[in-house]
């Protein structure tokens, strides 16, 4: 369902990504993995088609995301790293609209708006203004929007942060539900988000790309016997060394 | 979704944004205001029955107006960093840029509608001509149209509404003082043999398109360059938002 193929990008001097490869199947939750500037927010934009590849080909559901950015928009549900809100919208409103902006209308909205209001669980914010939720609530909100219309494909960039620990929780089984029909890929921070949802898992350190496989497969490459994502994470970044 | 349901659904969110935001109705009331406090100025002074008094302030007062409704558009889209939202939903460039538009174009329309009780006011005193009245009104909707087209455009290339802000002052200031006759003449007394101020006058000013209008004449030429003009800062913001992705 999501096809990366040897891209990089550059901003200026500046290599965010570079030349890296994977691909993500209906049925898995990927957890893309890597210390801040590691360039997972920039991958993810690209095949969000909000970035171009500078090199290298995007591409979602067999559709190129330069080619046919629009075919892949509608495939994909994002939620962008900060979660980016129209602050003065009515929640419900804005649920609406990018609801709308997926052809949804009449019974099929309503239908699709109470599915994404129940699995997120914002039913206590649908009148309320943005800026006006917390920040769980919010970042909910996002995650809303990126599901009202069933997407096959989901891209989240963070989608823990602002989290209480139950919500985290929450979040997790919401995965583990939606995985079941679509490919998930998520950044996070936070490495035990990774170990309890992710198949496979996806390291990346100055845009490149340092490990690729299930939690096993990692361990076993790294030599380092039953240890967990965080040991493994830290060798692979440890010895990969700076760039020149 | 057609092409037409896209921008009506960025139009409404636009639309509903404006009426959400203090500054839209403050903009609005100081600048219907002042178009009245101009208009019964010279209506007072000259008591004459037509509205040319206050078609001949408008360019003026939409110096400031037009900039203050659209430094926000696109700037802010920048700064709160939704245009990954808006721009990642598949709406085509042309859907976004025609939708925030026409919301705006909408709603100096309605602010436009709010001068109506002055026509309102003539009719009751005397006999204005109501054909001169509907040019200027026709004129002053085509002007209104072409500052908002490009207030846009500048909105869309800084994250900054007071950029944006000043950045469309000052090129409404260019494109209509370059057309007042004062500014005309010194432009010519500058250099004789050349014309300047008469040039640049004729080829890139507002006003004297405008002026035809407040003067009852609709002429196509004079629509064009309000259409073409709008269309071609619509068409930059919309080349400025593919580059966002280079």
């Amino acid at each position: 369902m999501i096809r990366v193929d040897s891209v990089t990008r550059t901003y200026g001097a500046i290599t965010a990504v570079d030349d890296i490869t994977f691909g993500v199947e209906r049925g898995q939750v990927v957890g893309f993995v890597g210390p801040n500037g590691a360039g997972k927010s920039t991958t993810l934009k690209m095949l969000a088609t909000f970035l171009r590849p500078t090199a290298g080909t995007v591409a979602v559901d067999g559709f190129d995301a330069v080619a046919d950015p629009l075919e892949v928009r509608r495939r994909i549900g994002y939620l962008p790293g900060d979660t980016p809100l129209y602050r003065d919208m009515i929640v419900a409103d804005l649920v609406r609209f990018v609801a709308g902006a997926h052809g949804l209308a009449g019974a099929d909205l309503q239908v699709a708006m109470s599915r994404a209001i129940d699995m997120c669980g914002i039913g206590p914010v649908m009148s309320l203004r943005v800026r006006e939720c917390s920040t769980g609530f919010r970042q909910r909100v996002g995650l809303s929007c990126a599901l009202v219309h069933d997407p096959p494909v989901l891209l989240l960039d963070e989608p823990t942060h602002g989290f209480d620990p139950l919500q985290v929780m929450a979040f997790r089984d919401l995965l583990t539900e939606l995985k079941q029909d679509r490919a998930i890929l998520f950044s996070t921070h936070i490495i035990a988000d990774v170990e309890a949802v992710s198949d496979r898992v996806l390291i990346i350190h100055h845009g490149r790309l340092l490990g690729d496989g299930t939690l096993a497969e990692l361990r076993q490459r790294a030599g380092l016997g039953d240890a967990g994502l965080e040991p493994i994470f830290a060798h692979l970044v440890s010895t990969f060394g700076e760039p020149a | 979704m057609t092409l037409v349901d896209g921008v009506i659904l960025v139009a409404r969110r636009e639309l509903r944004a404006y009426f959400d935001s203090p500054i839209a109705y403050i903009t609005a009331a100081v600048f219907l205001v002042m178009a009245g406090t101009s208009f019964t100025n010279s209506f007072f002074l000259a008591g004459v029955i037509d509205m040319t008094p206050f078609f001949d302030t408008l360019p003026f007062l939409l110096i400031p107006f037009v900039p203050a409704l659209t430094m926000r558009a696109w700037s802010e889209e920048h700064a709160q960093g939704t245009v990954e939202l808006l721009l990642t939903l598949p709406l085509q460039p042309v859907q976004v840029v025609t939708g925030k538009y026409s919301a705006a174009l909408l709603y100096y329309g309605l602010i436009l509608a709010g001068s109506l009780p002055i026509v309102a006011m003539l009719l009751w005193l005397g006999e204005p001509d109501l054909g001169m009245i509907f040019c200027g009104y026709i004129g002053a909707l085509l002007l209104g149209a072409l500052f908002l087209a490009f207030g846009q455009f500048l909105s869309s290339l800084t994250h900054n509404q007071i950029v944006a802000f000043v950045l469309a002052a000052l090129l409404a200031s260019a494109l209509v003082f370059s057309g007042h006759p004062s500014v005309v003449e010194v432009l010519d007394g500058l250099a004789p043999g050349w014309q300047a101020g008469t040039a640049v006058s004729g080829a890139v000013s507002c006003l004297p398109p405008y002026e035809a209008f407040v003067g009852g004449l609709i002429g196509l030429d004079h629509i064009l360059y309000f259409v073409l003009m709008s269309a071609f800062f619509l068409w930059l913001t919309q080349v400025g938002l593919r580059r966002i992705q280079y």
